[in-house]
């Protein structure tokens, strides 16, 4: 008999139907693109691309890691804002910013082959982006994630970078998770994410790994199979503020994570998606609580399965693995 | 400068490319290629490839599961959910779960296996749909359903694991995440203006130059929305304000079959063979439900691939704009 889950936090159904299982060697992987002259990405390129906007260098004053403005902006900040009606709907003009992050010289694909010094450049600079664009009023949120493998939305070109998006507006997946977390704090004055990770630890049945101050789990209703959420377990709202305290940790149980999954999968296309409270902008007292009610983390889904009509219309996922037994494999995966 | 723009139902953001809009030849879909009749399960003549059927619309007598039919439903063969069974919900910890309870059917569209809906007649789509009619009120007299959920996937980007037209119908045990989101948003503007904001958007789109209409005829429309999350997104809704597929007439039945097969017509010429989703929003079943919601069918084709940005934001980036995207649907022969 196939299980209804729902996740705590959104209220959203997942449907657990083992019975139709797939194995890891069912699923897609991606192809390893060679080496190429054009790549705009790889050291020694630099002219090929817009001007950088941020690098980190190392001593001999080389990059490690750079922030490139996107060559298909959809957001850009050169503009003033406005907001206007249109009979029913609401418009605003697209102030914001989108950048790249190339996250090493080398043509290497996955963030998961590059070191533990080079991943904890990468999430240095995330932060250092995330202070810079909070200075600018008009941006609401900032959306870190990446694309990797063509299934997942990732370009042809497999050099590793990611992504950040600053929108004018609160995205709406976003709110959802922070009305959730507050809808949860009003009633028990806990933070949700903390109470899960205590059950989680309790339980272990779902845990991947528990060090260095980060848990790795499978949640208990995911969407797709063989997803992972990273969470701090000290509480803190903002993913920004990991780089004063402990991001070679992050780097360390990050690249662990995605390592294991790489090891166990074959190398599948993924996403993932940083998960932290907005700027706190305008509206006093709207913001009053999310100090304590939210919880930063990174959620990270390999892209296994085809999303058809069915999820789309209803909001309900059906994961063909059962999040015990996933968060078992990826526990023993050695690497 | 490209547009922010907000859906007024649930509140959604979408980005809208109008500087560079992506033409139809931008999207480089991949050509679709058959894989043929062979042991396919939805012919006519291997009935016997499935289980049992449910219920068929023939013209002629026919026996239960042999060949003659328009339009067969039978169970999935994989479900998702299963139908045996008291409901059982309880919780683990903090955490809230039931067992499978449900249905899972699949509507066989037509007996031929290399016939979309654009190239069926006006009364053999009017077939499948009386058969989506059935199927919603026969299931409805199950209490322990919540949700009925009708949907069509079309080429194996869009989810479909087999070529054979078909379409799907889940009963749910719980009215399902994002129905919700559209019921109460439509609640919440019903409560506030006293009309339906379905109503508002047909009228809207109706009086400002039609740029946004693809077509019309006595009782639907299709439009691309505004506030669309794909490119060349179109939606057919009914022009009188009705919250139930499920109570669709006969001569409704007949206007929808004609405007349904018209729009996927226009889309495919416009695009050529492309993976597509449909979905039939319509209000929850046996719980209360306002009268402030207006069922429609939502037709998504897929054009490009949904990244980490749209899963991680719920926000999408369209790369044609929908009135530019309805005037190909508009003009196209």
């Amino acid at each position: 008999m196939p299980q209804l889950r729902k996740d705590p936090i959104l209220g959203r159904w997942v449907i657990i139907s083992t019975e139709r299982a797939k194995r890891p060697k069912d699923f897609p992987h991606v192809e390893s693109s060679p080496v190429t002259e054009d790549c705009p990405f790889c050291r020694g390129k630099e002219s090929q691309t817009p001007p950088e906007i941020f690098s980190i260098k190392d001593n001999n004053g080389n990059w490690r890691v750079r922030v490139i403005p996107s060559q298909s902006p959809f957001l850009n900040l050169n503009a003033e804002l406005w907001k206007k009606g249109k009979g029913p709907y609401d418009l605003i003009n697209a102030v914001g910013s989108h950048e790249v992050v190339i996250e090493t010289p080398d043509h290497i694909a996955n963030l998961a082959d590059l070191g533990e010094d080079q991943v904890k450049d990468v999430l240095q600079t995330y932060c250092l982006r995330f202070k810079e664009l909070s200075k600018d009023n008009r941006i609401k949120y900032v959306l870190a994630f990446k694309n990797y493998g063509w299934d997942a939305g990732g370009g042809k070109l497999q050099h590793a970078r990611s992504q950040l998006i600053a929108t004018p507006v609160n995205l709406k997946r976003v709110k959802e998770e922070l009305e959730g977390a507050k809808a949860y704090y009003n009633r028990h004055e806990r933070c949700i994410f903390c109470d899960i990770i205590r059950q989680e630890l309790n339980d272990g049945s779902r845990v991947v790994l528990d060090e260095d101050g980060f848990v790795a789990i499978v949640p208990f209703a995911p969407r797709f199979p063989f997803e992972v959420w990273l969470l701090p377990k000290d509480h803190s709202p903002d993913f920004y503020t990991v780089c004063d305290r402990n991001v070679g940790g992050l780097a360390r149980v990050f690249k662990k994570v995605l390592l294991k999954i790489k090891v166990l999968l074959n190398d599948p296309p993924y996403n993932y998606v940083v998960h932290t409270a907005p700027f706190r902008r305008s509206y006093p007292g709207y913001w009053a609580t999310i100090e304590e009610d939210y919880h930063w983390h990174i959620e990270i889904t390999p892209r296994l399965t085809k999303v058809a009509g069915f999820e789309w219309g209803s909001g309900f996922y059906i994961c063909p693995t059962l999040p015990e037994e996933t968060a078992k494999f990826l526990a023993e995966t050695k690497v | 400068m490209p547009d922010l723009r907000k859906d007024p139902i649930v509140n959604r953001w979408v980005v809208v490319n109008v500087e560079e809009p992506f033409l139809p030849k931008d999207f480089g879909v991949t050509p679709f290629v058959w894989k043929g009749e062979k042991d396919c399960a939805f012919c006519n003549g291997n009935e016997h490839m499935t289980p049992p059927e449910i219920e068929a619309i023939s013209e002629n007598w026919r026996a239960p599961n042999t060949p003659g039919w328009k339009v067969r439903v039978v169970p999935n063969k994989f479900p998702a959910l299963k139908i045996e069974g008291d409901l059982d919900k309880h919780a683990i910890g903090m955490y809230d779960v039931s067992n499978g309870i449900g249905a899972h059917e699949v509507i066989v569209d037509s007996p031929y296996h290399f016939k979309g809906i654009p190239e069926l007649t006006d009364l053999e789509v009017e077939y499948m749909l009386k058969a989506y009619r059935s199927r919603t009120l026969d299931l409805r007299k199950d209490r322990r359903f919540k949700y009925l959920l009708i949907f069509k996937n079309v080429g194996a980007d869009a989810g479909a694991s087999l070529e054979h037209g078909h379409s799907q119908l889940i009963a749910l045990p719980m009215v399902p995440k994002n129905v919700l989101d559209e019921v109460n948003g439509a609640k919440h503007f019903y409560e506030y203006r006293e009309r339906c904001i379905f109503c508002d958007m047909i009228a809207y789109e109706e009086e400002n130059g039609k740029e946004r209409i693809v077509a019309e005829n006595d009782s639907f429309i299709s439009f691309c929305p505004l506030s669309s999350r794909f490119s060349f997104e179109v939606w057919v809704i009914p022009k009188e304000h009705s919250r139930d597929f499920g109570e669709i007439d006969d001569s409704r039945v007949k206007d929808l079959a004609v405007i349904l097969k018209d729009s996927l017509t226009r889309l495919k010429k416009v695009l050529g063979e492309h993976p597509y989703n449909y979905i039939i929003h319509t209000s929850p079943v046996n719980t209360d439900t306002h009268a402030s919601y207006h069922w429609h069918i939502e037709i998504m084709p897929k054009l490009s691939r949904v990244a980490g940005f749209e899963w991680g934001s719920g926000f999408y980036v369209v790369a044609t704009p929908p009135e530019l995207a309805a005037k190909y649907l508009r003009e196209v022969k």
